[in-house]
């Protein structure tokens, strides 16, 4: 470079340098693909807004490192003889945002907002098991159960919400609070910083635990390629420190890197091909059998999305319920045709038929998926040598949403499950589930998942769901996949690095920043 | 009648029948988002949220109505200037307050880029003069860099500017600027010049512009009357330039729907915080109050400065008004 040029270029970068030096601060910065929908947790219906919902409020009750329930805005807890009830005792001393302290009627306004029939948000039947729920005192609350309740405490892993921060229970996702939320949380939003497409948070002094990082800064960046871009400039001031999820394509970037780790982490999310069952042809158990042994799952999993495990049913193998005894399918093309055969479904041209029906079928795909075109790709190279076409509808995301999930009108797709820290498959595959878009239908299964979900008894539920892993990995409601090996890249500025599962921020006030 | 009549009668049969196009539009356009699959409602619950929910979300959305219904109602808020409540993308905020300020950003900056487009085409047709054999090197060369499309050229820029930067702040040890590295969000406005360079360079602009530009100027230039006032000795410059207003101002005009198409791929890419980004995120999640109240203000721009085109036409020239009239 001359040395005209790097004079020129140096003046430049000096002034846009001076221009901005409030971003010289030291900031934990992150990308997320969305932006989050809400900072009132009821509302808090993505990813991005749960992990914004982390750092700004607090639960009654959270999970450790090591996977134990300990008191969070809880001191202690004691669940009664007969699972019919919990009484908490809270933390002294505990400040919102804003100053005003907790106190037991937080907890108290908290429920009986979440059960207002005006309050309005999806994971409102999380809140049914409690039949009422009263203040003892300032520091404690007792909860009634409407049934007995095993291992209650983990129920109460919901953020509570300010009694002062609302006129009333009924609370809507247009409340302001949704933007200017008031937590008891290790951060809270700085002044002016909520924008159009940024989230700063600063930490908040008064908390128990002190933060170690004094800033948050979320930027909503849905270009995952530019995200991966902020992270390989991480030593720019305006680099990132943190990307949430890294595309296993990703991965071998940084690999090898001086400047980002990566942090491989656990979540309990699996991979599916559903069959719609209102199809002739995929009611017909042979014809689901055939495609799972046409398709080779590790060559798709490794040549598109990278590590993780092919599974048998539908549990991750972390699963307290998954049934290793279950083996997972190979590729076996001659079975699978074998069974084409027997079942009738005879070869015409490239695709088989058996009187007018053909095993010719529309895929619908998320374009938002990973990967879901190099995927479609390879199922449909794989499906067409056992005679089965499948042609590609690559939709948006609410598109998806609207014809597969509401109207159903989509003969296979491939999508993904993610649970929290329960793993319940009755929404999915009982014949009256909520989350069954598939219209899967099998007596058996209704049986044993009623008879699962009456059980009290942890040992038995946990025999009970494996038996139902054996069934379905039999009957093939789904096309069980994989489940993913899932990395997170992280500047090595940061130390004390740990990511829970699911929440991803739990235990952020202990991360560091070194400049 | 007479000549400022003739202007009132002019200036009044342009506001109506941009009126009616403006309502024209925010008809399709509220139609074809409210028809597309999918809603806000779908936007935003997960599979198995009870249909009670999603009923009575639909109904506090306004989604409950039908297509007409919902326009009307839409078209009489509109009317007062208020143009709903942002049900996905900002709940509780209403569309101005959150599209009010993306949507300044974006008119600045699609307003910044087209003024610098126009007025370095006028230097290059001065600088220039007439076509010739020597110049083709030069000008071809500007219309194989300028004409790649808006998005290629932000990503290739993007790419050039940050490799250089990287490369520079090694070779000289300097501390990288605060909106190091593209695209990041930052509060610098450096990203904004460098989207408006984007626009500029992109999409065959400038040398449309050029060319536009060029032929008025070397017609006006070569016109009788311009030779007359050389022959009485005056100055030509002040009959230059007021024959040349019209035509360039059309210039500008006429290529400002252009811009404000491509600045919302550029701000994409530079991750900025305008319009463009507001409506992609808005369409995503079919937020159909702020899809359409962006939709009709990227509209509403276009037909006052068209119509604002047409005033100062007539003003100017009042032959316009004579024969209109």
């Amino acid at each position: 470079m001359s040395k005209r040029l790097l004079r020129v270029l140096s003046a430049f970068l000096l002034l846009t340098t001076l221009a901005s030096s409030a971003a010289a601060q030291q900031v934990f910065r992150y990308p997320e693909d969305t932006r989050p929908s809400s900072l009132l947790p009821f509302f808090a219906e993505d990813m991005s807004a749960v992990r914004m919902c982390e750092l700004i409020f607090d639960s009654l009750v959270v999970q450790n490192k090591r996977g134990d329930f300990e008191g969070g805005l809880a001191k202690s807890w004691t669940v009664d003889a007969d699972q019919g009830g919990i009484k908490f005792v809270l933390r002294e001393g505990v400040k919102w945002h804003d100053g005003e302290a907790f106190t037991a009627e937080d907890v108290v306004f908290t429920i009986q907002a979440a059960q207002d029939p005006k309050t309005l948000f999806n994971s409102k039947s999380k809140f049914n098991f409690i039949r009422e729920v009263s203040a003892q005192g300032q520091y404690g609350v007792y909860v009634a159960f409407d049934r007995p309740v095993p291992e209650a405490e983990k129920r109460f892993l919901f953020k509570i919400l300010p009694k002062h921060g609302f006129p009333d229970t009924a609370i809507s996702r247009k409340d302001k609070f949704a933007r200017e939320p008031l937590g008891t949380g290790p951060y809270k939003v700085k002044k002016g910083g909520y924008s159009l497409r940024s989230i700063a948070l600063e930490a908040n002094s008064d908390y128990w635990s002190t933060p170690k990082v004094s800033e948050v800064l979320m930027q909503h960046t849905p270009d995952k390629s530019a995200q991966i871009n902020l992270l390989q400039y991480s030593g720019g001031k305006a680099g990132v420190q943190a990307v949430i999820f890294l595309p296993p394509k990703n991965i071998p970037l940084f690999e090898n890197s001086d400047s980002v780790v990566l942090e491989p982490y656990h979540t309990v999310s699996w991979w599916y091909m559903a069959y719609n069952h209102e199809n002739k042809a995929l009611a017909d158990k042979a014809v689901r059998q055939a495609m799972a042994l046409a398709i080779d799952r590790q060559e798709l999993l490794e040549a598109h999305l990278g590590r993780g495990d092919i599974l048998s049913g539908p549990f991750t193998e972390s699963s307290p319920f998954y049934n290793f005894q279950v083996e997972p399918t190979g590729l076996e093309l001659e079975r699978a045709n074998q069974l084409l055969d027997g079942a009738g479904w005879t070869r015409k041209g490239d695709t088989r038929a058996k009187g007018k029906v053909k095993l010719d079928f529309e895929f619908v795909m998320d374009k938002e998926l990973a990967s879901n075109q190099a995927l479609f790709l390879g199922i449909q190279a794989q499906l067409k040598k056992v005679g089965i076409t499948v042609r590609p509808n690559y939709v948006d995301h609410a598109k998806y949403r609207d014809q597969v999930f509401t109207r159903r009108k989509f003969d296979l797709t491939l999508n993904i499950w993610s649970f929290e820290e329960v793993e319940d498959v009755y929404p999915l595959f009982h014949s009256k589930g909520v989350m069954n878009f598939i219209g899967y239908n099998n007596a058996d299964v209704d049986t044993m998942l009623d008879t699962a979900k009456a059980t009290k008894d942890y040992k038995k539920y946990k025999e009970q769901m494996k038996q139902l892993h054996a069934v379905l990995a039999q009957d093939l409601p789904y096309f069980f996949l994989w489940s993913l090996d899932i990395y997170s890249g992280i500047s090595k500025k940061m130390k004390g690095v740990y990511i829970q599962p699911y929440y991803y921020f739990s235990s952020f006030p202990e991360w560091e920043l070194s400049p | 009648m007479s000549g400022a009549a003739s202007f009132l009668a002019l200036a009044g049969r342009r506001i109506a029948a941009s009126l009616l196009l403006l309502v024209g539009a925010s008809f399709l356009i509220y139609f074809t988002i409210r028809s597309a699959p999918g809603d806000a409602v779908d936007a935003i619950t997960p599979m198995g949220t009870p249909p009670e929910i999603k009923e009575k979300l639909a109904a506090e959305f306004g989604l409950d109505q039908g297509v007409l219904g919902g326009y009307g109602v839409w078209l009489s808020r509109s009317a007062t200037g208020d143009f709903g409540e942002s049900l996905v993308f900002a709940p509780g905020q209403t569309v101005m307050e959150v599209a009010g300020p993306a949507f300044e950003k974006t008119l600045l900056l699609s307003g910044g880029a087209l003024f610098a487009t126009v007025v370095l085409s006028i230097l290059l047709a001065l600088f220039l003069g007439e076509p010739s054999a020597r110049q083709q090197g030069l000008t071809g060369a500007l219309y194989f860099i300028t004409s790649a499309p808006g998005f290629v050229s932000a990503v290739v820029f993007s790419a050039a500017v940050n490799a250089g930067v990287q490369r520079f702040v090694e070779q000289a040890g300097h501390e990288t600027p605060a909106w190091y590295p593209i695209p990041i969000y930052s509060d610098s406005i450096v990203p904004y010049f460098f989207a408006g360079f984007v626009l500029v360079m992109g999409d065959g602009l400038l040398m449309d512009t050029f060319n536009a530009v060029r032929a008025e100027i070397l017609g006006v230039r070569g016109a009788q009357f311009i030779a007359a006032v050389r022959a009485r000795g005056a100055s030509v410059t002040p009959h230059l330039w007021l024959n040349l207003a019209i035509p360039i101002f059309s210039a500008f005009v006429s290529r400002l729907p252009v811009v404000l198409g491509g600045v919302v791929i550029v701000e994409y890419v530079f991750t900025l915080d305008g319009a463009g980004y507001l409506l992609l995120e808005a369409s995503k999640q079919r937020d159909f109050p702020v899809v359409v109240g962006l939709s009709v203000l990227f509209t509403l721009a276009v037909i006052v400065v068209g119509l604002l085109s047409d005033v100062a036409r007539s003003v100017i020239d009042q032959r316009e008004v004579a024969r209109d009239g």
